[in-house]
């Protein structure tokens, strides 16, 4: 059984005018925004009201109590530094191009290549007597003495002992560890050895000029030992009358590393040859 | 299961105790509530979900209870709150207020609580209207006619969440029967 309204009959005409008015003024707003400046004016408005909305259902209410906002959040950040990256990397693909033809135009001799292994890290010496690790890599790999191990950071160590299949590489931060190093910005060349605090410190310093401070430290390549540009670390300061690096690969995992072989230059023939011979050496060749 | 059973008639009691303006809130919350979900992306197995229009059912309860100042002014806010989206401004508040007047007008026409095919058939029309004038300003503003496929797939998750939550839309009272047709 219906329940008839309370109110007086006398309300209901003015009720049935404000519906009226109603309609007809949103009906009017809805005109309104035909004309385009009228329209343009109202955007901004639209705007900050989405502006709002937004705010307030994102993250929902279910996403925070479930931790999927976060984990948005985070997925967001790590998309918008994969797309930075992207940038990099097609940056560095074009110069490594530009470097390769500028090479071939200065006929130069580039750092010799051969095969790479991965290796896994099997044990870790921090020991007193030397830091080394342990890479299930060997001979069978393809890896020899004097290797250069690198994690995804920088510049890890040196391969010094090689058994069938594993391999000890002798870490950078070992005091007898000595590393051909220079400076990015400055040009500079020193020897890097290792300390017991995990810093790398610099010897044989130049007589004139200074590290900068925070500079990239790259190895220099000279001795033969390393390839040069390998990153090492950075500049940390001076302490103890000494310049400290902190090492790049501290930052990384040690869980695996990248062994690949150092610069193998040949050795020069002792005497100037002579042409005549080579002549000969080549027609028996073909 | 009695606690439950009891619980639920505590609540029944207590809804039938309130009064108007305290359904008008509640309804009013609850539209809030399921507009403001509906404006986050919603996907379930890859598929986007529909959406109901909260506004229309509001619209087509609180029209039960006759023409009122408060019902109409919410429903106008309301429809202002979905513009924001893209729609231009009042065009969900007209439709709203016009299924609101079209709610009261068939209430006041016919008996529907005596009547229970009516009682069903007519927020069915209602609501379909109000879907029909939400397309039909749509394309007005836009220029062209447009799509019709999700206009309908909201509109039958309007009917649903309708026949789910309509008794929270009765403010209690009934709009004033024509005269002879109240027993």
């Amino acid at each position: 059984m219906p329940r008839l309204s309370g109110k007086g009959y006398r309300q209901r005409p003015l009720r049935r005018y404000g519906f009226f008015v109603a309609v007809a003024g949103l009906i009017a707003l809805l005109l309104l925004q035909t004309s385009p400046r009228l329209s343009q004016g109202v955007e901004p408005v639209r705007t900050a009201a989405s502006d709002q909305l937004f705010h307030i259902t994102r993250p929902s209410l279910i996403d925070r109590l479930s931790g999927a906002s976060e984990k948005e959040r985070r997925i967001l950040e790590l998309e918008a530094r994969v797309r930075e990256l992207a940038q990099y990397k097609a940056l560095a693909l074009t110069m490594a191009e530009r470097l390769e033809v500028y090479e071939d135009i200065l006929n130069m001799q580039g750092e010799p290549g051969g095969a790479e292994v991965t290796a896994r890290i099997m044990a870790e010496t921090n020991g007193p007597f030397a830091e080394a690790l342990l890479a299930n890599a060997g001979a069978t790999n393809g890896v020899q003495e004097g290797y250069f191990a690198e994690n995804d950071r920088g510049l890890v160590g040196r391969v010094v002992q090689v058994g069938q299949r594993s391999s000890r590489i002798l870490k950078v931060t070992d005091f007898n560890s000595r590393v051909p190093v220079m400076g990015e910005a400055s040009g500079l060349r020193a020897i890097m050895y290792g300390g017991r605090d995990g810093l790398g410190r610099l010897t044989d310093l130049p007589e004139q000029g200074a590290f900068l401070p925070n500079e990239r430290i790259l190895t220099s390549g000279e001795g033969g030992l390393f390839p040069r540009g390998v990153v090492v670390g950075h500049v940390r300061g001076v302490e103890d009358k000494e310049i400290r690096v902190d090492l790049a690969m501290l930052n990384g995992q040690l869980s695996y590393v990248r062994l690949k072989p150092a610069i193998s230059v040949p050795t020069p023939e002792a005497y100037p040859v002579e042409p005549e011979a080579v002549e000969l050496a080549e027609e028996d060749g073909s | 299961m009695n606690w439950l059973s009891g619980f639920a008639d505590s609540i029944a009691l207590r809804w039938e105790a309130a009064g108007s303006r305290t359904r008008l809130l509640i309804g009013a919350l609850v539209v809030g509530l399921i507009g403001m979900v509906g404006l986050t992306p919603k996907t379930f197995l890859g598929v986007t979900l529909a959406w109901p229009y909260i506004g229309l059912i509001a619209a087509v309860g609180w029209g039960r209870s006759g023409m009122a100042f408060a019902p109409m002014a919410l429903l106008v806010l309301f429809g202002f709150a979905q513009d924001a989206s893209q729609a231009p401004w009042g065009a969900h508040g007209l439709a709203n207020l016009l299924i609101f007047g079209l709610s009261v007008l068939v209430h006041q026409m016919f008996d529907t609580d005596r009547t229970p095919f009516l009682s069903f058939i007519l927020p069915v029309v209602t609501l379909f209207s109000g879907i029909a004038l939400v397309w039909t300003v749509a394309s007005i503003s836009s220029g062209h006619i447009v799509r019709v496929t999700p206009m309908l797939t909201a509109y039958f998750a309007t009917l649903v969440v309708h026949m789910l939550i309509a008794p929270l839309f009765d403010l209690g009272t009934r709009a004033s029967l024509s005269r002879g047709s109240a027993g």
